[in-house]
């Protein structure tokens, strides 16, 4: 009776087992058949510091100089024995590189591997109920075993079936990233993760290196009003006006560009052109936008009071204080 | 001590023209994070204010210290946080749970055990998966 049981259990479980995550699988093309970044350095876990292990293997693979130890401070929480994932996106940029996330799918997953970039992954070795988390880097695959290979924990390579990799990934809600130069593209991200990544380097980025980043995400994404945004702005902090006013003027060209984000590139251009001294033509672009009901209305207002305020003849100065 | 109010006064007045010019230049200008954030009217300034300022509560730097970290290590961590990543942490630091999951891995060894084996997890480094 009891073998019964068991047995049922178990064809219960197989049953179920076969990944639904498999199946972006089915239309990958353009990769090859094997790919192993043999390069990427190992840093074998101390205790339960996958979290700063994972993180030096990415960043040193990208060219950052650190080491496990020096990461504990920046993601390591000693009481909870893990590192949260914002902590490991945000420790990214401070050594001078991008962290972007990656779709949730093992066809990406893969995309990245085969352009050379080592994928950072979170995985939940565990059950849903008994969660148990890992982070690991995904560094290699094999199509024909149909098998990751992973830096993970103390195993410098890691063979882990898709199907049981694919179990682990999703309970962690197929949780990615790549870090990257700024400047060098993820194969896979969409113009969202790109601009969510370069957003937060850019924060404590120097202004040209962040516009060499933003540069090549609008050069994949040339009708992304927030990448142009963030393109014209670095440019603009790094003192380079004439490029900042060439890259809105090329955006708004764009046909396909959403009215929303058309709005906001001309509010800023037109900041460009009367930080300058061209107020008519900046008054030209955006008195329509201020006029009409649209979401940046209130910036265009702003922009409008500000264009006519430094046109007015200056006030006398006050005599007293 | 006595030093400390002339520094104050001296770092103000270099400071505060700065602030006025940048404030006055980039007034109207739309950043990128506010078309990040587009329709949400909470900034990411304010979530990472309201981050910083619990951090600043005694009971929280306790607490910090007790799990291990230094305050001025968390405060990089915050002010290295994206706008969404700040509002986000917010929500995730309330929400995540105290206490450790020892209890719950003893008692499911068992089936991580078998589970592993059908190749469903990997809880196991000896473990080989049939499938």
């Amino acid at each position: 009776m009891r073998r019964a049981v068991c047995a049922v259990l178990l064809a219960a479980a197989l049953a179920g087992c076969a990944a639904p995550g498999l199946r972006t699988l089915d239309g990958l093309s353009g990769v090859p058949p094997r790919v192993e970044l043999a390069a990427t350095p190992f840093y074998p876990q101390q205790d339960y510091q996958c979290g700063p292990a994972a993180l030096a293997t990415v960043l040193n693979a990208a060219g950052a100089a650190t080491t496990p130890e020096a990461l504990v401070d920046a993601v390591y929480l000693p009481a909870r024995r893990g590192s949260l994932q914002l902590e490991m996106l945000a420790a990214v940029p401070r050594h001078g590189l991008v962290a972007t996330r990656i779709p949730p799918r093992l066809d990406a997953l893969l995309a990245e591997l085969a352009a050379g970039h080592p994928v950072l992954v979170m995985q939940n070795m565990g059950l849903s109920w008994a969660p148990s988390w890992h982070y690991a880097v995904a560094v290699g695959y094999e199509l024909a075993r149909r098998e990751l290979i992973l830096r993970s924990g103390t195993e410098s390579r890691m063979a882990m079936s898709f199907n049981t990799f694919e179990h682990t990934w999703a309970r962690s809600g197929h949780w990615a990233f790549v870090a990257l130069p700024p400047g060098t593209l993820p194969a896979s991200a969409g113009a969202a993760e790109l601009a969510d990544g370069l957003i937060a380097y850019a924060r404590l980025a120097r202004p040209a290196d962040a516009a060499r980043g933003f540069a090549a995400a609008a050069a994949r994404h040339p009708d992304d009003a927030t990448l142009a945004v963030g393109l014209a702005g670095s440019q603009h902090a790094a003192g380079d006006h004439a490029a900042a006013e060439a890259t809105l003027r090329a955006t708004l060209a764009r046909p396909a560009l959403p009215a929303a984000g058309r709005d906001a590139l001309a509010n800023n251009l037109a900041n460009l052109l009367a930080g300058r001294g061209r107020h008519d033509e900046a008054e030209a672009l955006v008195a329509p936008i201020a006029a009409a009901d649209g979401p940046w209305r209130d910036a265009a207002r702003a922009t409008l009071a500000a264009i006519r305020a430094a046109r007015a003849p200056k006030a006398p100065p006050a005599a007293t204080r | 001590m006595k030093l400390a109010k002339p520094l104050l006064t001296a770092a103000l007045v270099v400071a505060l023209p700065f602030t006025a010019f940048t404030q006055s230049v980039q007034a109207a200008m739309i950043g990128v994070e506010q078309m990040q954030a587009a329709s949400r009217s909470a900034d990411g300034d304010a979530a990472r204010a309201q981050v910083l300022e619990a951090l600043s509560r005694a009971d929280v730097v306790a607490e910090l210290e007790r799990q291990g970290v230094s305050p001025e290590a968390a405060r990089e961590r915050v002010a290295a946080l994206s706008d969404a990543d700040a509002k986000r942490l917010a929500e995730q630091v309330d929400k995540a749970p105290a206490g450790g999951i020892i209890g719950a891995i003893l008692l499911v060894f068992f089936v991580l055990l078998l589970t592993d084996i059908l190749g469903l997890t990997k809880v196991f480094p000896f473990t080989r998966s049939i499938r």
